[in-house]
This record gives C-alpha cells, sequence and structure tokens, in this order.
C-alpha cells in the first residue's frame, strides 16, 4: 500500500510541472474592411532583447508572398520551415481569424512581444502592424492595429 | 589646278573637322571633357540596360498580367506545410506537439 503510495505521488510530482509547462492560448485577429484581397498575415514572437524568438501563425500559404511580411522575413530570411505545421490560409477585409494554439507558459511576463507583419496584394505592405507585449494581465485586452487590424487580442 | 586645291583643302578640312574631336575623345578615356563629344563616348562605355526586341506584337496587353498572379510556383521557395499536416515547429513557443485549432469567421 506504501509503495502504491509512493508511486502515485511521483508520478504526479512528475506529470504536475508538464501541465503546468503550457496553455490553450486563443489568438484573435479582427481585420478592417479595406477593401482588398486577402491579408498575409504573420505572428511572430520576439525576446527581450528584441530578437526573434520564433513564429506563431503564417495566414497565407504561398511562400513567394513572404517577402511582403518585412519585418518577419528579415528575422527569419523567409525560411518557409519557420511556419510548417502554423500555416493556414489568408484573411479577407472584414473577417475574424481565430487561433488556438498550445503555447508554453515561458512566453509570458518575460518580456516577449508578439508581432504582426501584415501584407495584402496591390495595397501598402504594414510590418510590425501590431505589437503588444504577452503578459498574463494583458490577456483579453483588445490592441488596434495600424491599417488592416481592426483588433488584436490574445486570450487564455 | 587652283579649282583642285581648293577642293582638297576643303576635303582636308572638313575630315579633320570631324575626325579629330571623335578620335581624340576616343583616346581620352575618363578625362576631364576636352571635347562636347566627349561625353558621348564616356556614356557609351558605361553599361547600358538591354532592352529586349521581340518581333512578337504586345499591342493586346496580354503580357501586361502582373506575376503575382500566378499560381504555380516552379522554380520559387518551397511552400510551408499546412497545419495539421505536421507538428508545429521545435521553437520552444510550443507546449505540446498539439495541432493548432483555426477557425476564420
Amino acid at each position: 500500500m506504501k509503495s502504491l503510495l509512493a508511486t502515485l505521488a511521483l508520478t504526479t510530482a512528475l506529470t504536475l510541472p508538464g501541465l503546468a509547462m503550457a496553455r490553450p492560448v486563443t489568438l484573435t485577429t479582427a481585420l478592417t474592411n479595406y477593401g482588398g484581397d486577402g491579408a498575409y498575415l504573420a505572428l511572430y514572437v520576439t525576446d527581450a532583447s528584441g530578437a526573434y524568438a520564433g513564429s506563431l501563425w503564417m495566414a497565407g500559404g504561398k511562400s513567394k508572398y513572404y517577402k511582403h511580411l518585412s519585418d518577419w522575413y528579415r528575422a527569419t530570411g523567409g525560411d518557409t520551415a519557420q511556419v510548417n505545421g502554423i500555416t493556414g490560409a489568408s484573411v479577407g477585409a472584414g473577417r475574424m481569424l481565430e487561433i488556438t494554439l498550445d503555447l508554453a507558459d515561458a512566453l509570458f511576463d518575460a518580456g516577449y512581444t508578439l508581432h504582426i507583419d501584415a501584407a495584402v496584394e496591390d495595397m501598402r505592405d504594414s510590418p510590425n502592424e501590431v505589437a503588444v507585449p504577452l503578459t498574463t494581465t494583458g490577456a483579453g485586452t483588445p490592441v488596434r492595429g495600424r491599417r488592416y487590424v481592426a483588433s488584436f487580442a490574445y486570450d487564455m | 589646278m587652283k579649282k583642285t586645291l581648293t577642293l582638297l583643302v576643303a576635303s582636308t578640312a572638313l575630315t579633320a573637322a570631324i575626325g579629330v574631336p571623335a578620335w581624340s575623345t576616343m583616346r581620352v578615356s575618363g578625362g576631364e571633357g576636352l571635347w562636347p563629344l566627349a561625353a558621348h563616348f564616356d556614356e557609351g562605355t558605361q553599361a547600358l540596360p538591354l532592352v529586349r526586341v521581340s518581333d512578337d506584337d504586345d499591342d493586346d496587353d496580354r503580357d501586361d498580367r502582373d506575376d503575382d498572379d500566378d499560381d504555380d510556383d516552379r522554380g520559387g521557395a518551397r511552400n510551408p506545410a499546412p497545419a495539421g499536416t505536421v507538428a508545429p515547429p521545435q521553437n520552444g513557443l510550443f507546449g505540446t506537439g498539439t495541432a493548432p485549432q483555426v477557425k476564420v469567421n
């Protein structure tokens, strides 16, 4: 009996930190009615020093357009491996994109910033359309973009 | 005799007037612009944009389509794998390999 309890305690102790290390986070991006084709959006994170840390989502599947997401492109060199498995369709004007990701807890309250670069065919590119610090207190607070994003918020 | 001599002098003068500036500007490369024609020759030594001339009739604007409308990506960079087909990248941002859930309204 004692050994069973000890085993259970050990497995619980080993499992709990793993569960606590990540949480589902929903990123909601609403676009303005800018009157153009579907927007390409790159959602990525920089660390406290401003260095590129990684990508969270790419809206738009054709890599030949990625150069228009200029800040993301500069940081990654357009490396499509950065967005393998986290790429979806471009987002139409006036539409809302909702992505739920299992994100590491270490991203929050540690100086990380979430950025969105946006680009629309035959319209002006908008690097750093949104830049929002990732904090637990900032969750659920909508932020307005510069050109194409009407609002962006992350919820957890 | 006098007439022949006059013709010879005139033709020599004409040749000299045209030939000497041309000859001297060809010899002086990157000079101080001693002759007005020097500029023309100097420009001629620089690479000019290549203009392609085709006998195709382009007046119907068929070739004015933007390359960005081209749907095939032959020769370009490879497109990324769509969400759900492979696990998200191991960049330290994702807690597990759980596939993202996406909804567009």
